[in-house]
């Protein structure tokens, strides 16, 4: 399944940036994550817990950057084991234009897939449970970054 | 079928099932009601991946959880051997079958989702849920297939490393020689690709079994929802766990619903017998439904390539057939023999085809094992004859019936020896297909096509006319075959000493009646009280040996081991009384329930010869032992072969593209019956499987092998309001060769009925100018809908 | 420990002290031995472990055994009178061929019976939309159908 958005943001380019390699925003941003521990600049292990349907999981994530093109783009891919619940795959292609005057916006396109019980149950359901977990994200990012330093001019 | 107003309790009589009481209460026994004390649960971890490694299991968390009595993996199962396969099929080259080892946990390697991987044991099932949740399994998915000609190519991923190309088999049946040649000569050849789509049985019941272990005797116990409990005690005790028979019980008490997928012996009974004896509980695991989506055996699955030959006046020529069959990925019980041995010999169905050829690949994919579900291998046979007969009609411009009516085998040319081996004993198709037509008022068809066409409605009218092997099965005959067992079955009367009489019976009931059905047959033949007949089944130390029920084949089958016991008895009974009325023992003769002087008005009561029995006190001691039991095993001379007329209307809406089956008639010839009213139940319940293929189910995995329609909310189970009520009856023509003349209606509807279906819908989009030769199972509104769209 | 609970079952009163989270189900099959209520799924779609709650069926899987407190309960074991005497809807059931395998009857039975006192003649459409929420795998409905109409006939007579 493919979903993608946009999203307008409030701060610079080179700021948002930054706030998208943070793993403290990151933790917040993230929809149920209890987690987010750095292992390196691209790497996080994180313990996130997602609702699909009737399935509710405990997943452990692990979460890679890929592509690094600073400040412009990155890929983000996710590998989450959720024990009996079964697992979840995703990538997201980030990509960060300069809108001028303290101003960019943020374009995403990603693609999820799950397997054991959730595929088994929720399948339907996943597109709509994914689309909701991207916007949760962005529009937590968006306002952690208006109340941090990095949204500041 | 006049199912109320026969009120004999004998055979024939429409005898209201003693089960019912019971089950009406809640009294019923199933596997989940047993509860022993001290029993732990067991939960399996089960691989969310359709293939991968297994790099390591870390158990410490889930074994420190609380209540956890033990954690068990693939490494502790090393020395249980493999689940087996009962059936071996040999490749055209004469070389046997891959048959890859099916572990009991998965061994390194998941190779479908569902596949288990560990065994958590606690004290209660919350328990062992919770910890089976902090087992870790390190996987390293590998790339799987699901698609049988992708799995098939040489470069495929592999489900079993050894197996290059996943090819279980490659099978063939007939002279291809002689159908090459009628084809070169034909005058029109029909050619259809179909689909026989993959199915999961869904007994309401879900599977459920435990282990018990008295480690002071040394004897096993398992109780499962088995629908032959003397195969699994077989299966397992010689196969997997190296029991032997005396020192493990098999008990299925009652078991709600199996269609074929209780047959076999699954990893979970094993593991709960094993783990019993391990951790000294007993140890219990009920499935979850979920669980048995991706864990009970699956059905169908076949890809089909057919082509028909005919000559000028519309007879067949002959017939060919090359299909794909799904095996999924591991060899279950029955699995290599049903796209084979239940498949190809029944493509003649009713008709004289001359020459038919048929091959058979059998596939491994990343799926769940795929096996018998009701009907196994002749729905399959079923939809490919009768959607390219239909076909056939419309291509050449004959009317349905009439192409059929054409190339049916007549009446007098019984028995009749088909292409694929199978010699039919009796019938008489155009009688069942006259009193279908009539019935379902065929010839008044067009003038229901105008009122729903005037209503908005395109109306359809689909015919099946099929025929099934059951009674399985001549041991002999299917041992050249390959089967591993014979497929007898053993029934034993004992004749208690007030005259009442036990029936133990290796055929298990799971709905079919047989504890009514058989006590017809002993009181009819005993001439004695119903309700003095009680019927044993479902528990290998009661009962001697049995092979169960599947296949259409307990009455047939068991029903005649139970004949055969019963004229034991009276032969015996003859003997006691020829000493008793000092008469000689070809003198006496066995009437109305009494052991009379041919003759004379001298008798004895059966009551009388039974209580002689056990008080020898005036009896042939020198030449007669006391006591009145015997048992018999029947091993049936040939397969029965039911067969019927199917007639199908359906009102297709072409706004939505929803089929609604405006009426149903099913016209069948089962031989004789003995009670008319169950028979009448098994019919209705296999037309609604068989309506349920057609128009609704159908088994989703995507390309990744993740099981997409594993659950009620995914898989389409037919409800109360998607079918209609079936009128149904019956001819008879009665088997020419057990003693009771029956064949067996269990299978019936889920044969006959998928094709009528789809021809019914097929005909029904082409009378509303929508030229389709063909639309695959299941006939859901959004593929009739496109269908409708592209022309 | 979990909070007492007090509920009428099938006449008797009964007082426990089920877990929060077990459900109706659970609590009547494993902690009353009630084992008529079967369990034929998990998201709450087969009707097989319909009891009636105050008279009206209730999946017993999608309720709290504490959601049951202070009602009335009646599981098919309690169906029949006192003196055993069936409940014309059984009766009809089984003078109809109305199961085969049984384990989808308990739920069949009760919801009838409910449906029968909301409604005292239905159709045979009335009936099999009621139906919706009950599979049955053996009898292809047919003879349920039949079975719940003859039930409704003797009841309203
Ligand atoms: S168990 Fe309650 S609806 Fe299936
Ligand atoms: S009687 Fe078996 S599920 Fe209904």
């Amino acid at each position: 399944m493919d979903i993608g958005g946009e999203h307008q943001i409030p701060a610079a380019r080179e700021a948002v940036w930054r706030a998208l390699n943070d793993a403290d925003i990151l933790r917040r941003a993230i929809p149920g994550c209890e987690e987010l521990e750095k292992i390196s600049d691209t790497e996080f292990n994180a313990r996130i817990t997602a609702k699909i349907g009737p399935v509710k999981a405990r997943f452990k994530a692990r979460i890679q950057l890929e592509d690094m093109d600073p400040p412009a783009s990155y890929t983000l891919t996710g590998e989450g084991q959720g024990g009996v619940a079964g697992f979840a795959k995703g990538a997201a292609k980030v990509r960060l234009l300069d809108q001028g005057e303290g101003a960019s916006v943020l374009k995403y396109e990603a693609e999820m897939r799950v397997g054991g019980k959730i595929a088994q149950v929720g399948s339907r359901l996943v597109r709509g449970a994914a689309r909701k977990t991207a916007a949760g994200f962005f529009a937590n990012f968006v306002a952690i970054l208006g109340e941090s330093a990095y949204g500041k001019p | 079928m006049n199912a109320n107003t026969t009120t004999t309790s004998g055979i024939g009589g429409s005898v209201r099932r003693r089960e019912d009481s019971r089950f009406l209460q809640g009294r019923g026994r199933y596997t989940d009601d047993i509860n022993i004390a001290g029993q732990a649960y067991a939960v399996f971890v089960r691989s969310p991946h359709a293939h991968a490694r297994i790099n390591g299991i870390d158990t410490a968390a889930a074994t420190a959880a609380e209540g956890v009595v033990a954690v068990f993996t693939a490494e502790h199962t090393k020395d249980i051997g493999g689940v087996p396969t009962g059936w071996q099929v040999h490749s055209k080259d004469g070389e046997p079958m891959a048959e890859p080892k099916h572990p009991v946990l998965a061994e390194g390697m998941a190779r479908h989702v569902g596949d288990p991987v560990a065994m958590v044991i606690a004290a209660t099932r919350r328990q062992a849920r919770d910890a089976a949740e902090l087992v870790a399994v390190d996987y390293d998915p590998q790339p799987a297939v699901v698609d049988m000609k992708a799995a098939l190519a040489a470069d495929s991923t592999k489900v079993h490393a050894d197996l290059p190309g996943n090819l279980c088999y490659d099978w063939e049946l007939g002279d291809k020689a002689a159908v090459d040649e009628a084809f070169a000569g034909a005058a029109h050849v029909t050619k259809l690709d179909l689909v026989n789509n993959r199915l999961i049985p869904n007994a309401v019941e879900p599977r459920c079994a435990i282990g018990d272990f008295d480690s002071v005797s040394g004897e096993h116990t398992l109780y499962t929802t088995s629908q032959n409990p003397h195969v699994i005690r077989l299966l397992m005790g010689a196969f997997v766990l190296s029991i032997p028979e005396h020192k493990l019980r098999v008990v299925a008490p009652d078991v709600g619903g199996g269609f074929g997928s209780k047959i076999f012996h699954y990893a979970e009974e094993a593991l709960v017998t094993w783990a019993a004896a391990q951790v000294k509980k007993p140890v219990k695991w009920t499935a979850e439904r979920s669980e048995s989506f991706m864990s009970d055996a699956h059905g169908r699955d076949h890809v089909t390539h057919a082509e028909l030959a005919l000559d000028a006046d519309g007879k067949f020529l002959a017939l060919r057939c090359s299909t794909l069959a799904n095996m999924g990925a591991y060899l279950s019980t029955f699995a290599p023999c049903i796209p084979t041995y239940l498949h190809g010999t029944l493509l003649a169905g009713q008709y004289v085809t001359p020459a038919i050829y048929c091959e058979v690949k059998a596939v491994f994919t990343n799926t769940v094992p795929v096996d018998a579900y009701r009907g196994a291998g002749r729905p399959e046979a079923t939809f490919i004859l009768e959607r390219i007969v239909d076909q056939a009609a419309a291509e050449t411009g004959v009317d349905p019936a009439e192409l059929r009516r054409r190339n049916l085998i007549k009446p007098e040319q019984f028995p009749y020896q088909t292409p694929v081996a199978l010699q039919y004993d009796t019938g008489n198709y155009e009688a069942t297909l006259d009193q279908a037509l009539k019935a379902a008022d065929y010839a008044g068809f067009e003038s229901r096509r105008k009122q729903s066409a005037a209503a908005g409605k395109l109306r359809g009218v689909g015919l099946s006319c099929y025929i099934e092997a059951c009674g399985i099965a001549p041991s002999n005959v299917v041992g050249s075959l390959g089967a591993r067992a014979g497929l007898y079955e053993a029934a034993t009367i004992r004749v208690n000493p007030t005259g009442s009489v036990v029936v133990l019976t290796g055929s298990h009931a799971h709905g079919q009646g047989h504890e009514t059905t058989f006590a017809q047959v002993v009181s009819d033949m005993l001439g004695i009280d119903y309700d003095a007949v009680e019927i044993v089944h479902g528990d290998t130390a009661k009962v001697p040996f049995g092979m169960g029920t599947y296949g259409s084949r307990s009455i047939a089958v068991g029903g005649a081991a139970i004949a055969k016991a019963v004229d034991k008895i009276i032969a015996k009974g003859k003997k006691i009384a020829a000493h008793l009325l000092e008469a000689g023992e070809g003198d006496i003769v066995f009437e109305n329930g009494a052991f009379k002087v041919a003759g004379t008005d001298r008798e004895k009561s059966f009551g009388d010869i039974a209580l002689t029995a056990y008080v020898p006190h005036q009896y042939p001691l020198e030449s007669l032992e006391p006591g009145l039991e015997e048992t018999a095993f029947y091993d049936p001379a040939n397969f029965t072969y039911p067969a019927g007329t199917y007639v199908c209307e359906v009102e297709v809406d072409p706004d939505t593209g929803r089929v609604t089956v405006a009426s149903f008639h099913a016209s069948d010839d089962f031989g004789n019956l003995i009670n008319p009213m169950i028979v009448e139940g098994q019919v209705h319940g296999g037309l609604a499987q068989g309506i349920g293929q057609a128009l609704l189910e159908n088994c989703v995995y995507d390309a990744d092998g993740q099981l997409l329609s594993g659950s009620y909310m995914d898989y389409c189970m037919p409800r109360a309001d998607d079918l209609p009520s079936f009128q149904v009856d019956t001819t008879v023509t009665a088997c020419t060769h057990n003693p009771l003349g029956v064949k067996g209606c269990g299978e019936a509807g889920a044969i006959g009925a998928p094709p009528a279906l789809i021809n019914a819908v097929v005909n029904a989009l082409n009378g509303g100018g929508h030229p389709i030769a063909h639309l695959d199972m299941p006939a859901t509104p959004q593929k009739v809908w496109a269908a409708m769209q592209s022309n | 420990m979990s909070e007492q609970i007090t509920v009428t079952v099938n006449g008797d009163t009964v007082s426990a002290r089920p877990a929060a989270n077990t459900l109706l189900s659970t609590f009547l099959r494993e902690e009353l031995g009630l084992t008529g209520a079967h369990v034929g799924c998990d998201t709450s779609q087969c009707g097989a472990c319909v009891v009636l709650v105050d008279g009206k069926s209730v999946k017993s899987c999608t309720m709290l055994a504490h959601q049951a407190a202070g009602t009335n309960v009646t599981t098919i074991e309690g169906l029949a009178g006192d003196g055993g005497e069936l409940h014309p809807m059984q009766e009809a059931f089984r003078d109809n061929h109305g199961l085969q395998c049984g384990f989808c009857t308990p739920g069949m039975v009760l919801s009838a019976v409910d449906l029968v006192s909301r409604n005292p003649d239905p159709s045979e459409g009335e009936v099999r939309s009621w139906l919706e929420g009950n599979i049955c795998r053996c009898t292809g409905y047919h003879n349920i159908v039949k079975s719940i109409r003859a039930a409704a006939k003797v009841m309203r007579a």
